[in-house]
């Protein structure tokens, strides 16, 4: 009991002691848990709400496209084994629609205006179709940004026209004007900007979204009326089997082409691919923001340990001074390590905080969906992983100094003499040839390699996920979608920032505690006859040597997380890029270590030497 | 006065020499004549607990040499219960010498010379290390030097013997210093041969 | 005073047997301590003076387990220490030896009392007794009134006197200082003085390494050490006071 509150009371002094540097730790991994906490906060979030939907529109669990005029193809499916009930088929015809000033191609199934068994659209806004009046998909009709009452016009889209083109121009004939009756969701289709193929049927571009018309209005848009596929929607008693029914009874993927364009196969998709491909619009998102995350977590285990372990060496003599009193190696280390798990719990709550805080600008994305904007919970087991994550980079950054540090001998820690710099007689040997400032640089990165090895380590993670980050804005620039690009987008762009900050945060932490530590030779070299100039440019070259090597290496680092992350990506982001990193960073590191290192170099020389004496 | 020759060497003593009795019982006489006891009574006030060392005759002793030099004069006053009660007064030729006692700034000398001679003669002649004479002697300086400060500890604050007391605490560890110099010098000439 | 009891009190509270210390190897190797015999009665004080680099700071690291011996061994209260575990030490120190230092060694950002009280609490007492017992030993020591001051505002002497009752905290059966004066000036050496007397004169054993000749003075034994060897041993302690006479030379 009194040993847990002595440990307490010694942590608690100690963080208020040093409050700067305790919220530079909060920082470092508080950047880490709050992107964690957003990436797995995006990973329930569609479960639910597609559910919902599919439960309040009778959503279909195989949907069947093809050519259903024939009318023994569709008992063939509506009397096979395990089917319950089914509604269609119901034509399906691609159109140009013209709606607040934006052209662009809809997928057009014609409706009933009575309620269908399986798969019946709920309006969200508005009302269902009736003769002159269209529904719109609901993100689709946000994205184009029309509501019930809206006039939208309606064109034929020419077959002949290539894909690639713009939709004005493959429109045919004037179309005709529809007043939007309502706004509904679906489970049949994943919602826009996914790809609105009915059945795994696209017609026209990858940017389309889905609309509802009654039959005679779809299919009056039809520019061929023989040539018009259906979907037909199938209820299973078994949902669950789905999968394998349609497995079943699908063509093989590399079989034989269709033998004849006016007998299309009939293709069947299961309601699970339809969850999936809704949710891939998060998928991206979290799958990038998990990657920063870790790239986060990793970087505050840099920065963490590069803030401990000058804090380690000025505890060396409380150190001491506890295993004199009576504390046990154990006593000590716990001593050591208790702020710093402190800090972490407070930076893991601050992370779910802000995470949770931050999740809907994300999450709203899906509005598609019943019900996904609500749907943003921190669970249970997301605080616990969350707080596990930061814990763990606390331990990770903390626990070998303070282990080495509760090992010292007693004696050596009471005499504060426990931590000199290391010496290496080659480097010492190679740098006399260099120019001053180089040097000195060599020298002063030399005494403390881990240090060293750890400012490479920031830059290094820094630089792969800025490479990465490049990559997928390049994939995102050469691909159409534009809705989910700029999402996605964003959100590089957040975690690009924060881990530029925290590297940034980090170097000008490194290149002050270096600048403190060495300010005794600095203050000889210019008793000696170095300019306060060279002395400042030495300290800098003392960070940016190991920031151009981090640099370099965060080139290949960058490459190897896109193909860990994403195999099956082949875009690179463009060399000059790739190239202009390396020197970008070392100017970015050069210009914030200036000042730490100039103002090293500046105060006068008799009062850092007469201090040593005292 | 040098120690004199015949001091027993079982427990070697150095003393600050007080050639002072004499001249303290003169002014202590300045201001008004008093009996032998209450002389004696006001020099153990002063002394505190090395009083014990005055003898019991030393101050009687003192006022007869006194009164054979002419610095001091005495007259029988007789009492009923004790006869013999000498009363002593000052004559003017006591007066001048405690004037000239008061002015005089001379200082008792420290004598570190017979010791120094003594390690000297020993290495010289091979007859000893001086450096185990050294411990030796910073032994029995340190023996005295515990035996004075405990002296001085059992004093309340601000007693007159606390001081005297204090003073010898102090010259004791001003010689012990010596000593320590001593050793180290001839700790390394040693090493020299 | 029962047999147990007495035999407990005739066991030497430090015993050391053959007692060295080596640093280094080959033409840099340096021979700290050689051959060192010693022992410290219960409720005796004992001081060790030397010049510098005569290995008596060593001496106490030893005695204290702070550092292991090369050769010999070192017994506390009849326990063998020189071959236990960190933990053990810990342990040890706990409960059995207080330390004094040079440097006073408090921690800065506790006060005096928190101070005191640390050995209280890593001993696992609870901290309402810790606390009690931490007023305690301030008021034995004088500083009752600055209990709630950091290190930064005391004197030299006032933190020596606070790291003396920390080292009193858990009852030691041995107090090792090592240059308890060394920082401190007249004044705060005097203070320190009376405080170590105070100690002695209650039975406290107490084992003083010290260049300062009035610290040494107050102990019933005293050694000189030269080169890692003792040179040279007496007993402080006399019986009549009656030779303080012959100190100041009142013989005529």
């Amino acid at each position: 009991m009194g040993r847990a509150l002595l440990v307490g009371r010694l942590a608690a002094r100690d963080l208020r002691r040093r409050p700067g540097e305790a919220l530079l730790l909060l920082l470092a991994i508080a950047a880490a848990t709050t992107v964690l906490t957003l990436g797995l906060v995006l990973h329930g979030v569609l479960d639910k709400p597609f559910e919902r939907t599919r439960a309040a529109t009778a959503g279909p669990d195989v949907a069947a496209a093809g050519a259903f005029s024939d009318a023994t193809k569709v008992r063939a499916l509506t009397g096979a084994a395990g089917v319950v009930a089914h509604s269609g088929p119901y034509p399906v015809v691609a159109a140009v629609l013209e709606a607040n000033g934006h052209t662009v191609v809809a997928q057009t199934e014609g409706r009933d205006t009575a309620k269908a068994a399986v798969d019946q659209p709920k309006p969200t806004k508005g009302g269902w179709v009736r003769p002159g009046g269209v529904v719109l998909e609901a993100a689709f009709a946000e994205a184009l940004g029309v509501g019930p009452g809206d006039r939208v016009v309606m064109k034929p889209l020419d077959a002949r026209g290539a894909p690639g083109q713009p939709p004005s121009t493959r429109a045919r004939g004037p179309g005709r004007s529809f007043r939007v009756a309502g706004v509904a969701v679906t489970a049949a289709a994943p919602p826009y900007p996914e790809a609105a193929c009915l059945a795994n049927l696209c017609q026209g571009d990858a940017d389309t979204g889905l609309v509802w018309l009654t039959r005679a209005d779809a299919l009056a848009l039809a520019p061929d009326k023989h040539d018009v596929l259906s979907v037909l929607n199938l209820k299973l008693a078994d949902p669950a089997a789905a999968l394998a029914f349609a497995a079943h009874r699908n063509p093989p993927r590399n079989g034989p082409a269709p033998t004849s364009a006016s007998d299309p196969p009939t293709i069947l998709q299961p309601w699970q691919e339809i969850r999936d491909g809704s949710a891939n619009i998060v998928r991206n998102q979290r799958r990038a923001l998990l990657t920063g995350a870790w790239l986060l977590a990793l970087l505050a285990v840099a920065s963490v340990a590069v803030l401990v372990g000058g804090r380690m060496a000025d505890q060396i003599r409380r150190v001491g001074l506890l295993k004199a009193v009576g504390g046990t190696p154990a006593l000590v280390a716990a001593v050591l390590l208790a702020e710093y798990l402190v800090v972490a719990l407070v930076a893991a709550a601050t992370g779910l905080a802000v995470g949770w805080l931050t999740a809907p600008l994300l999450t709203d994305a899906s509005a598609g969906l019943l019900g996904s904007a609500g749907a943003r919970t921190v669970t249970l087991s997301t605080a616990a992983i969350v707080t596990a994550v930061a814990l763990a980079v606390a331990v990770a950054a903390t626990l070998v100094p303070a282990i080495r540090a509760s090992r010292t001998s007693t004696v050596l820690a009471l005499a504060d003499a426990a931590r000199p710099p290391r010496r290496s007689g080659r480097l010492i040997a190679i740098s006399a040839r260099l120019p001053v400032a180089l040097l000195r640089g060599l020298r002063v990165a030399a005494r403390r390699p881990r240090r060293v090895v750890l400012a490479i380590a920031s830059i290094a993670i820094t630089v792969s996920g800025i490479v990465a980050a490049l990559s997928a804005h390049a994939d995102l620039a050469s691909g159409a979608n534009d809705a989910r690009a700029h999402q996605l987008n964003q959100v590089l762009l957040v975690i690009t920032i924060t881990l530029v900050a925290l590297a940034a945060v980090n170097a000008i932490f490194v290149s002050w505690a270096t600048a403190l530590d060495t300010k005794h030779s600095s203050a000889l070299s210019r008793a000696l006859g170095a300019t306060p100039q060279q002395v400042s440019v030495g300290l800098s070259a003392a960070q940016v040597l190991p920031a151009l090597a981090g640099a370099i290496l965060g080139i290949p680092g960058g490459i190897a997380l896109i193909g860990i992350v994403d195999p099956d990506k082949t875009t690179m982001p463009p060399l000059w890029q790739l190239v202009a990193v390396v020197p970008a960073t070392v100017i970015v590191v050069a210009a914030l270590t200036a000042i730490p290192a100039r103002s090293g170099a500046r105060r006068p020389v008799a009062e850092i030497l007469q201090s040593e004496l005292a | 006065m040098p120690d004199a020759v015949g001091v027993s060497m079982k427990e070697p003593t150095r003393g600050y020499q007080l050639r002072v009795v004499q001249e303290v019982l003169l002014a202590l006489l300045a201001t008004e004549a008093s009996h032998g006891y209450q002389l004696r009574a006001r020099l153990e006030l002063a002394l505190g607990p090395l009083a014990e060392a005055l003898n019991e005759g030393q101050v009687y002793v003192t006022l007869n040499r006194l009164e054979k030099a002419g610095l001091v004069t005495s007259k029988r006053v007789g009492q009923t219960d004790r006869p013999n009660r000498k009363v002593y007064e000052l004559t003017a030729a006591g007066r001048a010498r405690v004037v000239e006692w008061l002015d005089d700034t001379s200082w008792p000398k420290p004598a570190p010379a017979e010791f120094h001679l003594k390690l000297v003669a020993a290495a010289a002649a091979g007859l000893g290390d001086p450096v185990r004479l050294v411990d030796m002697q910073r032994h029995a300086l340190l023996a005295e030097l515990a035996a004075a400060q405990r002296a001085v500890l059992a004093e309340p604050d601000g007693s007159v013997p606390g001081l005297l007391l204090e003073g010898v605490v102090l010259r004791l560890q001003a010689d012990l210093r010596w000593l320590e110099a001593c050793a180290r010098y001839w700790n390394t000439t040693k090493g020299r041969r | 005073m029962s047999a147990d009891e007495s035999t407990l009190r005739a066991e030497p509270v430090l015993r050391t047997r053959g007692l060295a210390m080596h640093y280094g190897q080959g033409a840099g190797l340096v021979h700290a301590l050689e051959g060192v015999e010693l022992e410290v009665a219960n409720g005796e004080t004992l001081a060790v003076m030397g010049p510098s680099g005569c290995g008596k700071s060593t001496l106490l690291h030893l005695l204290g387990g702070l550092e292991r011996p090369s050769e010999g061994e070192v017994w506390v209260a009849g326990r063998r220490i020189d071959r236990l575990s960190e933990k053990a030490l810990a342990r040890l120190r706990r409960h059995a030896i207080g330390f004094v230092f040079q440097a006073f060694h408090l921690m800065d950002e506790l006060t005096a009392l928190e101070n005191v009280e640390l050995p209280a609490l890593l001993a696992g007492h609870s901290p309402g007794a810790a606390r009690r017992r931490a007023s305690e030993l301030l008021e034995q020591v004088g500083l009752n009134d600055r209990a709630g001051h950091l290190p930064s505002a005391l004197s030299g002497g006032q933190r020596q006197r606070v790291a003396i009752a920390r080292a009193l905290s858990n009852e030691p059966l041995v107090v090792l200082a090592d240059e308890p004066t060394g920082n401190l000036d007249s004044a705060a050496t005097l203070d320190v003085l009376r405080l170590l007397d105070s100690l002695r004169a209650a039975g406290q054993s107490l084992l003083i390494v010290t260049h300062d000749e009035r610290i040494a003075a107050t102990a019933d034994r005293l050694i000189t050490m030269r080169d890692g060897a003792f040179v040279e041993e007496t007993r402080l302690t006399r019986g009549t006071t009656g030779s303080l006479g012959d100190l100041v030379g009142l013989e005529r």
